[in-house]
């Protein structure tokens, strides 16, 4: 009868608080928009950061990770409580908890990968998809026994709780603050991948894992290493998303599907697909919230639907994988 | 043993259960509340087990994984519950509208999922059962949100029993169909698509359209189980679209064997019986049961995956049972 997460209210009025601060009265002009924009972007900064890992171990692993939103829920709860122990509200301890947390859950994401995935990648697609399935079920509702069902949020550093003043507008800053922290983690993921030897070893893992282990590498590892990685910016994402809504127990799941939208329309697998996905959707919700309110909940659905009809293996995916 | 001993076999078999559950409720009524208490237990069983059926006509018989089941046991719930209670119609047209109801939703969302194979036909039979979800939960002033709909009326000869006896002749019924269908051509089809599509494709069968329609199959059959709880609760409630309900029947086919007939509502009533024993032995595990069923799924997944496709290959050459 009653489904195990009895009690939990999902898609309860949480909505990210991306109402824009207005000035004065509404101010139906241009400026207006540029609020939503901001708030769009940085929503989609907040998106890329947590699709990116999926997009990533999906694309070494070929394991689709349906935990993954599992994984970032755990982050923005352990981060809530940490935060009441570092009573907050300076900027120091904030950023402790951004350098604290993501490795715990990188450190999680290496007990699972050893323990579990490692076994099933020789196996079919569909016990890979049942095997990540089995630990959203068991991890959501290991979140619930232990936090429980009442909403928790992280308190914003005194620098980030204001607005910043930009043309004459009053921005939250701490959506600026993700706005910019989006693309330095782009940056960066773009760096390593690309600019490093352990980013070349990755790539190569793609495309000729077996290649790759005749040349002497260990791929079993590289795969754990990546899987953490992917697991890092969950953890990531999970902080920054403490200090911006509330979090309660049906995030993991509403961002998930928003995060596989965000990979379905970049194509699976690609870090920059992911990175156009986050900002079509967050952007998309953003102005959709003006004339539909919490509808706009919805766009990313209508998008997803509309790829994969059109172009089913993404914009900068390749068919047939 | 030939394949005319063993239908006949399965023939004797199959009577003898069902006489023994169709006597099986006089029994338990001279057994006082405990018994009144496993009438109810074993109606939810059938409903239930009907609901692993109809999933298994895509899971097993199809071999498309779908996280999104649920969406059409709710579509069914809440098409009795609305009909009976806001438009005051008689029980046995509310349950016949139900399946309807359920096999158009699954006749729109099919439309779109069948476009896609596996993993991407799991994320979007996810997504578009959240969406479901979200509608119902916020249109509180059709759906009552997460109130649910409370107080569906119950034609009096219903007592108990009674209700348990239509329930059991709709479950054999639908067995009955269902048995039908697998070993029709078209079920015959549908099998050669799950064992080859490509070849399916080459010899002429039009892929999709199978799929498509074995999808609204399988959901009208989810709509009529989700009518049948509504009507047993006497209520309907968003946890029937929950992405956490589509997890049983998938559990209940895996525990049952997916590639047998009768298997799924046999895990469905093996799981819901673990359910009520954890609960004798103490209530706090009834909280975690998610957890309980993960654990299941992972035992399966990481230890019994041979064992599966042990079954699978055994079951192919007799697949008719």
């Amino acid at each position: 009868m009653v489904g195990p997460c009895g009690s939990v209210p999902v898609g309860a009025d949480r909505g990210l608080s991306l109402q824009p601060i207005l000035h004065g009265q509404a101010v139906m002009t241009i400026q207006y928009y540029v609020f939503l924009l901001v708030n769009g972007l940085s929503l989609g900064m907040l998106l890329f950061i947590i699709a990116s890992g999926l997009s990533l171990v999906f694309g070494v692993l070929r394991v689709i990770n349906f935990a993954h939103g599992s994984l970032y829920m755990i982050g923005a709860y352990v981060a809530c409580t940490l935060a009441t122990f570092l009573s907050g509200g300076s900027f120091f301890h904030f950023l402790l908890l951004l350098l604290v947390v993501p490795p715990v859950i990188a450190i999680l994401g290496f007990v699972l990968e050893t323990t579990l995935f490692r076994r099933v990648y020789q196996q079919e697609h569909l016990l890979q998809l049942l095997l990540t399935y089995a630990l959203v079920l068991i991890l959501d509702d290991v979140v619930r026994v232990i936090w429980g069902g009442d909403p928790r949020s992280v308190v914003r550093p005194d620098i980030l709780a204001g607005s910043v003043s930009v043309l004459g507008m009053a921005l939250p800053s701490y959506n600026v603050f993700v706005l910019l922290l989006g693309p330095i983690i782009a940056l960066g993921l773009w760096y390593l991948l690309y600019r490093t030897r352990a980013g070349n070893v990755i790539r190569a893992a793609v495309h000729y894992p077996d290649t790759l282990g005749a040349l002497g590498v260990n791929v079993s590892w590289v795969m754990t290493a990546t899987f953490m990685l992917g697991c890092w910016l969950a953890g990531l994402g999970g902080v920054l998303v403490a200090a911006l809504a509330n979090v309660d127990l049906g995030i993991g799941m509403e961002r998930i599907i928003e995060c596989f939208a965000v990979v379905v329309i970049g194509g699976l697998g690609s870090v920059g697909g992911a990175l156009l996905g986050s900002l079509i959707i967050g952007v998309g919700i953003s102005f959709f919230q003006l004339p539909f309110g919490r509808w706009a909940l919805v766009f990313p659905y209508l998008v997803m639907a509309l790829v994969l009809i059109i172009r089913p293996w993404g914009l900068f995916g390749k068919p047939e994988r | 043993m030939t394949e005319n001993t063993l239908s006949t076999r399965n023939w004797i078999v199959g009577v003898i259960v069902v006489i023994a559950l169709a006597v099986l409720p006089f029994v338990l009524s001279k057994l006082g509340r405990t018994g009144e208490y496993w009438i109810w237990v074993t109606t939810e069983m059938l409903i239930n087990g009907l609901f692993a059926l109809s999933l298994n006509l895509i899971l097993g018989y199809g071999g498309m994984v779908s996280f999104g089941h649920a969406a059409f046991f709710g579509v069914g719930a809440y098409t009795v519950a609305l009909l009976m209670k806001k438009a005051g119609i008689s029980m046995v047209l509310a349950l016949a509208a139900a399946p309807v109801a359920a096999a158009l939703a699954a006749a729109v969302i099919g439309w779109f999922c069948v476009r896609l194979i596996g993993l991407y036909f799991a994320i979007l039979t996810l997504a578009f059962s959240q969406l479901l979800y979200m509608i119902v939960f916020q249109w509180y002033t059709f759906t009552g949100g997460d109130d649910g709909i409370h107080g569906i009326p119950r034609p009096a000869f219903l007592d108990p029993v009674n209700y348990y006896l239509l329930c059991l002749v709709v479950f054999v019924v639908c067995f009955l169909m269902m048995r039908t269908i697998v070993n029709s051509s078209f079920g015959l089809t549908i099998r050669s698509i799950r064992e080859n599509m490509e070849r399916a494709k080459f010899i002429g069968v039009n892929v999709r359209r199978f799929q498509w329609y074995n999808f609204i199959i399988a959901g009208a059959f989810a709509g009529l189980a989700g009518g049948l709880l509504t009507e047993l609760n006497k209520f309907a409630q968003t946890e029937f679209l929950h992405w956490s309900k589509s997890a049983e029947p998938i559990l209940a086919s895996l525990v049952g064997g997916m590639y047998s007939l009768a298997g799924p509502a046999i895990g469905a009533a093996v799981l819901m019986f673990l359910k009520i024993v954890l609960q004798q032995f103490h209530q706090t595990l009834v909280e975690i049961w998610a957890i309980v069923l993960g654990m299941v799924l992972l035992v399966v997944v990481l230890f019994a995956p041979d064992g599966m496709i042990g079954f699978f290959q055994r079951m192919r050459g007799k697949s008719d049972a």
